[in-house]
């Protein structure tokens, strides 16, 4: 087994269990903003670990850079998605609010 | 079968509970679970495309993670206006 093996699996491994993490916090939690939380969770550490292990296997190939795009746009767009989203659970909790 | 096969296999696998949540819990609950979906299901294409080689995979994971967002914010102004 080759170095950029065992990263692979080290770093798919970590990067799965921590999504797994999330997917679990958001079906336990109690409250909508805890479960938001763990969403936001999702798409922040587990992503770019899956990311690195996908550029060990690929580098900067073609695809490797599409990999990049796919994560990169989980990444930075979801925050916006996450506000919006915690806006309309205060006023789903709170209607009568402007 | 390789890590990453083995990884998106386990990754599909963590979708149906949070489609099972979307349909049953109150709609801003069930919109977040379905925004942890769209992030899993990202993710999986991802693994599913390093794992099969196939390029094609990677272009849908891109569509994938741009639509889950849009469907996202529709859904958010939806419930943030009518409810």
């Amino acid at each position: 087994m080759h170095a950029s093996d065992l990263a692979v699996d080290v770093l798919l491994g970590l990067g799965v269990a921590a999504e797994l993490l999330c997917v679990a916090g958001v079906l336990v939690m109690r409250t909508t903003l805890d479960r938001l939380h763990y969403t936001g969770a999702a798409t922040g550490v587990p992503a770019l670990l899956v990311l690195a292990a996908a550029l060990v296997r690929t580098h900067m190939s073609a695809a490797g850079l599409q990999a990049l795009a796919a994560v990169g746009l989980l990444f930075l767009l979801n925050p916006a998605l996450l506000l919006l989203t915690a806006h309309a659970a205060a006023r789903t909790d709170r209607p009568e609010e402007p | 079968m390789n890590a990453f096969v083995v990884a998106a296999t386990v990754l599909l696998g963590a979708l149906a509970p949070l489609l099972v949540a979307a349909s049953r819990r109150r709609p801003i609950d069930g919109l977040i679970a379905l925004e942890t979906a769209g992030a899993v299901a990202t993710l999986a294409l991802v693994c599913l495309s390093v794992g099969l080689g196939e390029s094609i995979f990677f272009t849908v994971a891109v569509i994938a993670a741009v639509a889950s967002w849009i469907g996202g914010l529709v859904f958010a102004r939806f419930l943030a206006r009518w409810t």
